[in-house]
This record gives structure tokens, C-alpha cells and sequence, in this order.
């Protein structure tokens, strides 16, 4: 559960496949599956998550506020089973503030290892 | 449904029941997508992996989260103290020894789920930093009366190995417990906001 005082920078940093999930959501509303897809995507083929790891994902990510379950989202050929989820506005924060950390951690690490750098 | 849809779904019951009550049917359904987009190899490779590495994590999670009443909490670490000092003042340490491994049988699971709770908190509850103290404080009584009388006892003239083990069985988890609760109640700040 979200307090009311919590900034994005709390959360950090993410384990991978929470920001994983929340990098895919940023796509929009997705049931389980498309999420496991767009996650395999983002990363290139290198993350590719089972079912129980994604959805026990989710359940982490629900629990925080960092995702919400959208109600009565049904598309036309869908199964009555499937349940959606979106980002929170925390949850949105959050993702950004992720993806600023890991920029800058990367940034850096060039920096480091650029030839003639001791 | 196809014979790995039913067998997957049977699989599922290895995950503890909590889990499987509020996700079962979406594994189950995302393991019919998987079979049906990439075929039943590919979604078979997947799951496999899947449940070696999840089953365990989640189960361990989920006996971590155990509930514990407040009263074992508070209350294992005293019956510990006072089979403790039973066994010394009675001299009747073989029972006295047992009443002691049983009890600290009880107190593991109260203590492990006391730290399971402690490390899932994302709500701080004002009375943490007290149970934590008083936790530490009922650890190192135990300690305490378990290294008299382990001091005792060697002292003594009929020195059995068994009943050296029973007091290094308590003492040295007691010991331990103290100070890692001292150390967790301490982290804990004196004043927290109220939170909802």
C-alpha cells in the first residue's frame, strides 16, 4: 500500500523484472501475456519471463501501487479470464525515475572505461 | 483441455495456495497463449524453468509471511527462559532439555516470520521498535540463563555431550537473535508518523 508521503526516489532501485514490467506497461493497458511479450521485446530477446515470475511480478507491483488492475476492461475476442493492468501515477514516476538512474549509471560506466582513463 | 493444459493446471498447485487462488486461472491462460503463439516445445521450455525457479521462491515467501500472533512473540522467548532456569534449578536437565529445543522450535517460526514481517513492511508501525527491544531483551535472558547453566553443568562431575549440545542449541541462537533484534530495533527511528 502507497503512502501518502512516498516519492518516486523510495522505490529505488527497481529489481529488473519489476522495471521490466512497468517499462512494458508504459505501452498502455495489457493483460498478462502481452506484457510477457513487450517485455521479451524491450529487452531484445534477453528477458523472457514464465508466466508465475510475471504474474508474481504483478502481485508485487499491485501491492506497492505501482501498477493498478483496470476493471471491466474486456476486449470483444477476449476471454472472460483476462484480467488488464496499467500504470499508477506513481507508478509512472517511478519507471522515469528508474530509466533517469540506470541513463546516468550508464553514462558513467562509459565515461569509465573510455580508452586513456585510468 | 489439451492433456498440457491439464497438465500444466495440476502443475500449478505447487505454488502455495494464496498464490494460486488469485492467479491460477491466469497462469493456466497464459500458458494456452504461450502453447498456442509458440507451440507447446517453446511454452513447455518456458514454464519448466518457470516452476524450478518460482515454486520454491514463492512457497519460501509464503511460509516467511506466515501470520504470528503477538502472543508467541512475545510470549516464546519467556517459556524458553523459564524452561531454562526449570533445567538449572531442578537439576532435570535431559527434559528440561527437551521443553527447551520445543520450545525453541516454536520461537524459530515466531522469530521467522517477526523478521519476514519486519522486512515486507512498507508501513512502519509505531510499536515496531518496542517489540524489537523487547524481543532482544527476552533473547538475551535466554542467553543468559543457557550460558549458567552451560557453565554450570560443565562444572559438574557427569558431563554428557547431548545436553552440551541442548545449551549450545539455545544459547548461541539466543545470543544471536539478541543482537540482531537489538540491531533491527534500533534502525527502527523512536518517532514515526502515523500512515494509513
Amino acid at each position: 500500500m502507497l503512502r501518502p508521503e512516498q516519492t518516486p526516489a523510495e522505490f529505488l532501485p527497481l529489481p529488473p523484472a519489476q522495471f521490466h514490467v512497468l517499462a512494458a506497461l508504459g505501452g498502455g493497458e495489457m493483460h498478462g501475456y502481452v506484457i510477457m511479450e513487450a517485455v521479451e521485446e524491450l529487452s531484445g530477446g534477453l528477458v523472457r519471463m514464465g508466466p508465475a515470475t510475471l504474474y508474481g511480478t504483478l502481485k508485487k507491483l499491485v501491492e506497492r501501487s505501482l501498477v493498478v488492475e483496470v476493471p471491466g476492461r474486456q476486449e470483444p475476442s477476449d476471454d472472460a479470464r483476462r484480467r488488464y493492468y496499467r500504470l499508477s501515477g506513481i507508478g509512472r514516476e517511478v519507471c522515469a525515475a528508474e530509466a533517469d538512474r540506470l541513463a546516468h549509471l550508464a553514462a558513467r560506466t562509459h565515461r569509465n572505461l573510455r580508452p586513456g582513463l585510468a | 483441455m489439451s492433456n498440457g493444459l491439464s497438465l500444466y493446471s495440476a502443475l500449478t498447485r505447487l505454488y502455495p495456495a494464496e498464490f494460486r487462488r488469485e492467479f491460477g486461472s491466469d497462469l493456466v491462460q497464459n500458458f494456452d497463449d504461450l502453447s498456442q503463439a509458440r507451440g507447446p516445445s517453446a511454452a513447455w521450455c518456458r514454464v519448466a524453468l518457470d516452476l524450478l525457479v518460482t515454486v520454491p521462491r514463492y512457497r519460501l515467501e509464503s511460509v516467511m509471511s506466515t501470520r504470528s500472533s503477538s502472543f508467541t512473540l512475545l510470549f516464546g522467548p519467556i517459556a524458553l527462559a523459564v524452561a531454562g532456569a526449570a533445567s538449572i534449578l531442578t537439576g532435570i536437565v535431559p527434559i528440561a532439555g527437551l521443553v527447551l529445543v520445543l520450545a525453541g522450535v516454536g520461537l524459530l517460526g515466531a522469530r521467522r516470520s517477526n523478521i519476514a514481517r519486519s522486512l515486507r513492511t512498507h508501513t512502519p508501525d509505531r510499536n515496531v521498535r518496542r517489540q524489537r527491544l523487547l524481543i532482544s531483551a527476552a533473547s538475551a535472558v535466554v542467553c543468559v540463563v543457557s550460558l549458567i547453566g552451560y557453565m554450570n553443568y560443565v562444572g559438574g562431575d557427569d558431563v554428557n555431550g547431548g545436553v552440551l549440545l541442548a545449551y549450545n542449541a539455545v544459547g548461541v541462537p539466543s545470543m544471536i537473535a539478541a543482537v540482531a533484534f537489538l540491531i533491527a530495533g534500533l534502525l527502527v527511528p523512536r518517532r514515526q508518523t502515523a500512515t494509513s
